[in-house]
């Protein structure tokens, strides 16, 4: 239930992260017991690189706290869209929190609206959209791998967000989003490998009263083609960005300032002590940032149109 | 939930978006004797009256003034339907294109006609496209044009002569375009992908309580997290400022719900403070004097050329709730609203976003301890150093964890047939997001 609303205590059944550092954090769920690989109840331990954690341990902790491992400690956060991107199962490539902020924002999704999302995936984008529009919004999301949809079915459900969001296993570039969403939808998203296919279907699947679309390709020709169907649909405001995000490492620096003034002037027999013919050193402290050795040079592309509204579906 | 609801209509009072083509602007329709300023063109607004938002209509000239920036047009506003908008190629029918450029040469002898028959022939057409059929008529060059310049060509004519405007509710997304583009300083630098991430990184949502100071965005940011928290939830925003009113433009344009309005709670910034350190002060000052000072600096920043956009919002509330005979006896709204802020930090937020032109240090001191433990901060910045400092001050006090300074590039493409390629311009200055999670 973890997902639903900010709590203050770590319930049974919550995804809890367990924070190590920048680039360790693991998603757990608070449960005493697990089923191992060969069919067994066990105690739930989790290894982590600071030892291990007796998983019941952490119940009834209020989040933010430090637990104790057994080679080192630990912070316990409750579990959000942006930690969950980070820490979530990979089942397919997902989109992270840059790109999914502004498909939030260029979909206008807020509570109450109603959403459509293809392909479910991993369920990167679709936690973002269910916290965006509950408690009175609900999202509609497709796969076309009936395994991932039920896992994400799955998920949702243990997440607590259930209520919010119908799954569906089905192929929508070939079968559309299915005739009860007909003019069902505030928005729709498409991160589809032919997403021209979908264009027509989303077309219908939105309000009379009009709507939002994206679709996330990491190609540039998926782009076009998907950009020349709703062109030809109707479909106005086309535009389509790449967001890039960068990260700032800051690190405090000790350099040495060197001094070379002396160097004008000639050597004094009288000071011939070793130690003071030494180059003279300055320790200085300042505090930098940098860019990190690699980042990010690609995504996707975002293309986003609006549906003016009253344009006949017939 | 919103699913059958037809589309509003445009009512007296409200903040509306005028678009002709690509551009776009904020206007309030305060009267039925309202105008609005695009360039060289003034609309009047009367006739938008009780129409359904999204509607076209088509600029009519009712008179040309000559005014300091040559000839000013007043035009009426008509209603008019989707399929009077055709495009201009069409309408033309053109058909012949050049292969390339190499025939053409820029000596200034293209167009025959020279600006004083484009503005007679302005005045006596009604309609772009027989402006632009005229001035192709009359190039001599045109037609050697190749295709895609041909297109360019038209499309720069339309932008100028085009004769239409849309009528768009106001939305967050409509809204920053309009505020960056405008002047992005009143908006503090906020682009649209930070603004998204702001959002995003801060978890407002219909659930919890949330606190945001902010000096000064035209109202953005708390328009952009109420709309966030939604209508019919529970959710409730904090709002701190450093002046006596706040800034609410972008607040009023969304037009929210009356129970979702009032759950977005403007408090100064010193003087709730004081109230929640202190306990009620009897002083009957609004805001203590520091503040007014800042508020004379950060003055409610209407956009050009709409005196009527500055809300005087919080000082009719307060006439209103004074009861009639009692001369400011009863409680005023800045106290009611204090009080109620006050409850909320104690009862602490469930998450802080920060955009501040002071120094971020002092405010998250301040404000930190008022953040429950595990939830989310956001600290915004144009500059890295400020939050380069900030950030290892708050690393050492090992209060907030999973510290993260980021920053975007956002590349916009043009995507068209044979044409696609990054736009020739784009932001430089995203901007910098300072975030991490509190710790107990």
């Amino acid at each position: 239930m973890s997902f639903l609303k900010p709590k203050t205590h770590i319930e049974q059944g919550d995804i809890v992260i367990l924070y190590l550092s920048v680039n360790s954090m693991h998603a757990i769920e608070a449960v005493p017991t697990i089923v191992n690989k060969k069919g067994e109840t066990i105690q739930h331990i989790f290894q982590t690189n600071y030892g291990s954690l007796k998983v019941e341990s952490i119940i009834g902790v209020e989040y933010g706290s430090r637990v104790e491992l057994s080679k080192g400690w630990a912070n316990v956060l409750q579990s959000s869209p942006e930690l969950w991107t980070q820490t979530l199962p990979h089942r397919t490539q997902i989109i992270y929190t840059p790109d999914i902020s502004m498909i939030l924002h260029q979909l206008e999704v807020r509570p109450g609206a109603v959403v459509i999302e293809s392909g479910t995936g991993s369920g990167s984008l679709s936690h973002y959209i269910l916290r965006a529009l509950k408690p009175t919004g609900h999202l509609h999301t497709f796969d076309f791998h009936e395994a991932r949809a039920d896992q994400a079915r799955d998920e949702f459900k243990r997440h607590g967000l259930a209520a919010y969001v119908s799954v569906y296993h089905r192929d929508v570039c070939n079968l559309g989003f299915s005739t009860e969403l007909d003019g069902a939808a505030n928005a729709v998203f498409l991160d589809l490998p032919a997403p021209d296919l979908a264009v027509p279907h989303a077309f219908k699947a939105l309000k009379l009263s009009g709507g939002r679309f994206c679709s996330f390709s990491p190609c540039i020709e998926q782009s076009q083609r998907c950009i020349q169907e709703l062109t030809k649909l109707g479909f106005n405001e086309i535009c389509s960005m790449e967001v890039l995000q960068q990260e700032s490492v800051i690190k405090t620096r000790s350099l040495p300032v060197i001094d070379l003034e002396f160097l004008k002037l000639p050597k004094t027999n009288e000071s011939s002590s070793p130690e003071e013919t030494k180059t003279p050193k300055e320790l200085k402290k300042y505090l930098t940032s940098s860019n990190p050795q690699t980042l990010p040079g690609h995504t996707g592309f975002l293309t986003f149109a609006t549906l003016p509204p009253n344009i006949p579906k017939a | 939930m919103s699913t059958n609801v037809t589309t509003p209509n445009i009512q007296l009072g409200d903040y509306i978006v005028i678009q002709r083509q690509k551009y776009t602007k904020l206007q309030k329709f305060g009267s039925l004797d309202a105008t609005s300023t695009l360039g060289k063109e003034t609309l009047e607004l009367k006739s938008l009256l009780d129409q359904p938002y999204g509607s076209t209509f088509k600029m009519c000239v009712k008179e040309t003034k000559s005014g300091k920036r040559g000839a000013q047009r007043q035009h009426t506003l008509e209603l008019c339907s989707d399929t009077e908008l055709r495009s201009t190629r069409e309408v033309l029918g053109i058909s012949s294109s050049g292969a390339d450029n190499r025939d053409i040469c820029d000596n200034g002898e293209a167009q025959a006609l020279n600006s004083s028959d484009i503005e007679q022939l302005r005045e006596a057409c009604n309609e772009s496209s027989k402006i632009i059929e005229k001035l192709v008529e009359n190039s001599k060059t045109f037609h050697t044009r190749t295709e895609y310049s041909q297109e360019k060509y038209l499309l720069k004519k339309e932008k100028k002569y085009f004769e239409f405007v849309q009528i768009r509710q106001p939305t967050i997304r409509l809204m920053v375009d309009i505020f960056y583009r405008q002047d992005a300083e009143k908006i503090m630098g906020i682009r649209v992908d930070t603004l998204s991430q702001i959002i995003s990184y801060s978890g407002v949502c219909g659930f919890g309580n949330y606190l945001l100071y902010e000096s000064g965005t035209n109202g953005l940011l708390p328009a952009a997290m109420m709309n966030s928290i939604g209508a019919d939830t529970e959710g409730t925003l904090v709002h701190m400022h450093p002046g006596n009113v706040p800034q609410k433009q972008a607040l009023l344009a969304l037009k929210l719900p009356l129970e979702q309005q009032q759950r977005c709670v403007s408090v100064n910034l010193y003087s709730v403070l004081r109230e929640f350190y202190q306990g009620e002060t009897t002083s009957v000052s609004p805001a203590e004097p520091s503040a007014v000072q800042a508020e004379e600096t950060l003055p409610e920043t209407p956009t050009e050329e709409q005196p009527e956009a500055v809300e005087p919002s919080t000082k009719k509330p307060k006439l209103d709730e004074a009861p009639p005979s009692g001369n400011n006896k009863g409680p005023l709204r800045w106290q009611l609203e204090n009080k109620r802020a006050t409850t909320l930090m104690h009862e602490k937020f469930d998450s802080l976003v920060v955009a501040a032109k002071e120094h971020p240090s002092s405010i998250l001191q301040a404000l930190l301890p008022l953040v429950r433990p595990s939830r989310p901060i956001v600290v915004f910045s144009t500059c890295r150093e400020l939050l380069q400092e900030t950030f290892m001050e708050l690393k050492t006090s090992g209060k907030v964890t999973a510290l993260h300074l980021t920053s975007n590039w956002l590349r916009t493409y043009q995507i068209l047939p044979n044409r696609t390629h990054p736009e020739v311009n784009m932001s430089g200055n995203s901007g910098y997001l300072l975030t991490g999670f509190t710790l107990k």
